[in-house]
């Protein structure tokens, strides 16, 4: 896995404060092209909150985040304009229930990117045969299994040609068996060259396809690595007993 | 027996043409619904919005506070005195048609729930499909339109349609500004044959029509919106 070194976002010293309870307690961190960043950590560890804040779901309180070179916690500027470069997953996938498959992947391309319903659908068409999920286009959500809809919703976002993708748990909410087409989809992903960021509790994704490990505790960075050293040598305590717990 | 029940029938509805006021109060409260539902609808998705804005995302403090003062005032009083209020003291000095003030009366009025409904159902859509609009990059507005009010629409039509039956028969009360709907219409005929039974059980009969057909309406349309998404 190549990494050209070219940072893509930029976090400089983030906040995010809920009355007296620090989710974010100061994080400065960067994420290069081409990485496979995972995230891991105890629940109520910030991880989510921060992978929130890349995109600005979460504001947070203070600090700045660089995405291209640009401050897009600016409120002067179109934040709407860079989340069409990053793509989000979430756990509960959020499909849209009142439309077909279709149309949950061309909305966004045909209304943001101006792209005309012929081209949008044709660019959903071969996304949709790359996941094997053709035969689903004109069907609705709630017809798809868990691990179908994933998956879905990983093309609804690779849709709009996303410069990073961030997911949330992403496979948190399937069940045992689902989880694998989820994972292998995102492997694909990881080895196309896809900047990725990943909140997980799949040590076996982390150790297969990330560049970079990350330990998240009480809303701070403990400890980061290859994933060699990460689950090979762990040096920070919280760390050592988290993995102790789940492995 | 049979008899008597055909000369009251003709007393009642044939005589001098009595039917009449019947059929022109129906068509003045049909006029009236109609138009106040287009009315409330419209006010009622504009406060809606304004109040469900607000909730979520903390902007249009102001306008929120006067929509809030709208719902209290209107939801806190009774239809009828609202409309006497509207036409013999905000339009007490002016000549203006009856229809238009019960229109006004019952728009403004019906507004207020329809804002509650669409309010709820705004607020029934999980916060995961905001979410998911907003990092696809569309903005509130666009996730709104898009994402949310389609979803929103569906789950309220059935509490919509039931305000817009609340409103046809809360109409019966324009008597009171002797407009000539179809209960007034009813009673004139009583005044004038003494005979109550008749003109009184029709005018309840052609209400219980109406919303029967109605009903009927709203439950196909919402049959046909649940067949678009299962």
């Amino acid at each position: 896995m190549t990494i050209d070194g070219q940072t893509l976002i930029k976090v400089e010293n983030i906040y995010k404060v809920f009355g007296e309870f620090h989710a974010l307690a100061g994080i400065s961190e960067e994420i290069h092209k081409g990485e496979v960043v995972v995230i891991v950590g105890p629940s109520g560890s910030g991880k989510s909150t921060f992978l929130r804040s890349l995109n600005l779901l979460e504001i947070p309180t203070r600090g700045k985040i660089l995405f291209d070179g640009v401050d897009i916690t600016d409120k002067k500027i179109d934040i709407n304009k860079h989340r069409q470069k990053m793509g989000m997953v979430f756990q509960h996938f959020n499909l849209f229930p009142h439309k077909t498959i279709l149309d949950n992947i061309t909305l966004a391309p045909i209304k943001l990117l101006k792209k005309s319903k012929a081209e949008a659908e044709k660019e959903a068409m071969a996304l949709l045969k790359r996941v094997g999920l053709e035969e689903k286009a004109n069907s609705y959500p709630s017809q798809l299994s868990g691990g179908q809809k994933q998956r879905i919703a990983i093309v609804r976002s690779l849709a709009m040609q996303p410069e990073v993708m961030l997911f949330d748990e992403p496979t948190s909410a399937l069940d045992p068996e689902m989880v694998g087409e989820v994972l292998e989809l995102m492997k694909n992903l990881a080895r196309e060259g896809m900047t990725m960021v990943v909140v997980t509790h799949e040590m076996g994704f982390a150790k297969e396809v990330a560049t970079r490990v990350m330990f998240m505790d009480a809303g701070q960075i403990k400890e980061q690595g290859t994933p060699e050293e990460f689950f090979g040598n762990p040096k920070d305590e919280r760390l050592k007993e988290f993995l102790s717990k789940i492995i | 027996m049979l008899e008597s029940l055909q000369r009251r029938f003709y007393l009642n509805f044939i005589k001098d043409d009595r039917w009449k006021y019947i059929w022109d109060g129906l068509g003045t409260t049909l006029k009236v619904t109609l138009f106040a539902v287009i009315l409330g609808i419209v006010l009622g998705f504009l406060v809606a919005v304004v109040r469900s804005t607000y909730e979520k995302t903390g902007k249009l403090r102001i306008l929120n506070f006067l929509c809030k003062i709208y719902l209290t005032v209107i939801r806190g009083t009774p239809v009828v005195v609202q409309l006497l209020i509207i036409y013999f003291v905000i339009f007490g000095s002016v000549k203006i048609d009856k229809v238009m003030v019960a229109v006004l009366a019952f728009g403004l009025n019906s507004g207020a729930y329809v804002a509650e409904i669409f309010r709820s159902g705004i607020m029934s859509i999980d916060n995961g499909q905001f979410e998911a609009g907003r990092s696809l990059g569309f903005n509130y507005a666009q996730t709104m339109f898009h994402i949310i009010m389609p979803q929103a629409f569906k789950n309220v039509l059935p509490a919509l349609g039931n305000e817009f039956i609340v409103l046809l028969k809360e109409t019966s009360v324009s008597g009171y500004i002797a407009m000539q709907d179809l209960t007034k219409g009813g009673d004139i005929i009583r005044s004038q044959t003494y005979d109550a039974f008749m003109p009184l059980l029709s005018v309840a009969a052609v209400y219980l029509v109406m919303v029967m057909i109605f009903t009927k309406l709203v439950s196909i349309l919402e049959r046909r919106l649940r067949n678009s998404d299962h």
